[in-house]
């Protein structure tokens, strides 16, 4: 799936499959048995430097001044906790995710990464975002659509009553979504990335109830691959259902953020805040929740 | 009331568009009747009985015999029901007069007396429950789609809930697939006329659609557009989930059955999962 930005697409890991333990030939590895997915997917479908700009530049809009505090639900590798703690000394992040092994993962290859400083800054937590863990923030997000694990309203709903408890006074929820017309059908689209291929499938996409069974898979050029590196069984909400579940939650306003385009219909990666816009084959919008 | 008074010269100028304007034919457009030709183009209300009764007794195990047609319209579909047998009623609401009149004149005048007596239409607001609770009450031609708000649409819901009978069942039609959330467009040549339906406008962040029904004659005249709607785009899953909070105990998410050439057979069941198509329209059935 070709989504506007190239930016962050797909969720985090939540299964940590063992690879490349199978040695009992004695031939050459290849590129995927040699190949690490959480890298692959942090390449391939995050940007959390795009995700800090933005998140910056939506809350200074809107509370008048500099966000300092953020949680990352659904947080995977807390690449983007990481990204966020570094990008001021000031600022600090929570992550929450379910799958230690992921968040394991990010601590060794993103957290320790970063200056001492800034590692204090970030806390990982293994935990269910329903119960609201960590200190209130300023900003809370749930990216890569991890959230369309929940499946029913009361849940949904459920889990953005949580994210507001959870923000400071006057806190900003920010989540994504993507869709248009080929986010709604069977597919496979196919992205050529350095050194490998990211694969997105749609598998299922149920039209009475919006559940949606999606792959990645990564194909590299000595012919080996990783079929379904992540896989994702979601409903696929849609914007007003999620903005009506915001002011049901309490939010007292919402609002959202669609990507603006140059003269060839490319995304220039700036999101601009919009209450009309014509359907398109394929899109991904912030929406944020104004507590 | 001056060209009275106006020269012989001008009069004379003046006359040959007259005499054009007399003798000229009216057009097919001006001659045509709309709701005729609406419910030539987008209406089955026999099929739409039919199936109906068929949900019905699927489920209930006994024949439906009294129908509420919200949004009536022309009330073809209440006039269609009654026609199925002496023990069926009908009672047909809607807000515009005009069209309500349309109907009794042309469809309800069209039965025995026994028949029309069976049926009663009212001008009146879906919102406001009135009326017998009778054991099918149907909401088709997605008509629902005005109420654009969602506390709108559960309180729509809320009412029919409250004014059917225990084992009553709540009807409707919904339209959906992955051509109907953009612009387009197609027609139908049906003989007398084209039919086109217009898909103008669809928002993604608010699932507002802009559509209109047009008619197109041999004689190059047309009623375009004969119909607009402004309508929100419910999705399936959104009107199960209205449905449930409005209090219904269950709801059949219906799809039509295929043949082997992937024809539409006028059968529907219950399936599970489907795979998504261009475009498809198809039944919810809500048990009180």
């Amino acid at each position: 799936m070709d989504l506007p930005g190239g930016g962050t697409l797909m969720a985090k890991p939540k299964k940590s499959k063992g690879k490349g333990k199978g040695r009992a030939k004695p031939k050459k590895k290849t590129i995927a048995s040699r190949a690490d997915r959480h890298k692959l997917y942090q390449a391939a479908v995050q940007s959390p430097e795009a995700d800090v700009e933005f998140f910056s530049k939506v809350f200074k809009d809107l509370r008048g001044r500099t966000a300092k505090s953020m949680r990352e639900d659904f947080c995977g590798t807390a690449y983007l906790s990481c990204t966020w703690a570094d990008s001021k000394k000031s600022r600090s992040a929570v992550g929450i995710d379910l799958d230690q092994p992921t968040l394991d993962w990010g601590r060794e290859h993103n957290l320790s990464t970063l200056s001492e400083a800034a590692q204090r800054r970030v806390q990982l937590v293994q935990g269910n975002v329903l119960d609201g863990l960590g200190d209130p923030t300023d900003i809370t997000c749930a990216l890569n659509f991890s959230y369309g694990v929940f499946k029913t309203r009361e849940q949904l709903k459920r889990y953005f009553e949580v994210a507001r408890e959870r923000l400071v006074d006057d806190g900003v929820f920010i989540t994504e979504l993507y869709g248009g017309f080929d986010a709604i059908i069977e597919s496979e689209e196919e992205r050529e990335l350095d050194g490998f291929t990211y694969v997105w499938q749609q598998a299922e996409y149920n039209p009475i109830n919006h559940h949606t069974l999606c792959h990645i898979h990564f194909r590299f050029p000595d012919g080996s691959k990783i079929r379904k590196a992540f896989t994702y069984d979601w409903r696929l909400w849609t914007v007003p259902e999620l903005r009506e579940l915001l002011i049901e939650a309490g939010f007292s306003d919402t609002k959202v953020f669609w990507e603006r385009t140059d003269e060839d219909g490319d995304g220039t990666g700036e999101y601009v805040a919009t209450e009309e816009e014509e359907n398109q084959d394929s899109w991904l919008v912030y929406v944020v929740g104004v507590k | 009331m001056q060209t009275q008074t106006v020269s012989p010269a001008k009069r004379s100028k003046k006359r040959p568009s007259k005499k054009k304007r007399a003798k000229k034919k009216k057009t097919e457009a001006e001659r045509a009747d709309r709701h005729a030709l609406y419910e030539r183009a987008v209406q089955d209300p026999a099929t739409d009985a039919a199936t109906l009764a068929k949900l019905y007794k699927s489920l209930r195990k006994k024949a439906p015999k009294s129908l509420r047609e919200d949004f009536c319209g022309t009330a073809t579909l209440s006039t269609e029901w009654v026609k199925g047998g002496k023990s069926r009623t009908a009672f047909g609401v809607d807000l515009d007069r005009p069209t309500l009149d349309w109907g009794i004149e042309n469809n309800i005048g069209g039965l025995s007396t026994g028949a029309a007596a069976r049926i009663q239409v009212i001008e009146g607001n879906v919102l406001d429950a009135t009326g017998p609770h009778c054991d099918v009450t149907a909401a088709l031609n997605f008509s629902y789609c005005c109420l654009k708000d969602r506390k709108t649409l559960v309180a729509y819901f809320r009412n029919v809930h409250r004014n059917m009978p225990e084992d009553g069942l709540f009807i409707m039609d919904v339209l959906g697939g992955s051509e109907t959330m953009g612009e387009d467009e197609n027609r139908h040549d049906l003989g007398e006329f084209t039919y086109r339906w217009k898909q103008h406008f669809f928002d993604p962040l608010t699932h507002e659609m802009r559509c209109s029904i047009s008619f197109y004659f041999d004689d190059g005249s047309k009623l375009a557009p004969a119909f607009e709607y402004d309508w929100r785009l419910w999705t399936m899953p959104e009107l199960c989930d209205a449905l449930e909070e409005a209090g219904f105990s269950r709801v059949h998410r219906m799809w039509e059955k295929t043949d082997k050439r992937g024809n539409a057979t006028g059968d529907f069941f219950e399936p599970k999962r489907v795979e998504n198509q261009e475009s498809w329209w198809t039944y919810l059935v809500a048990e009180r």
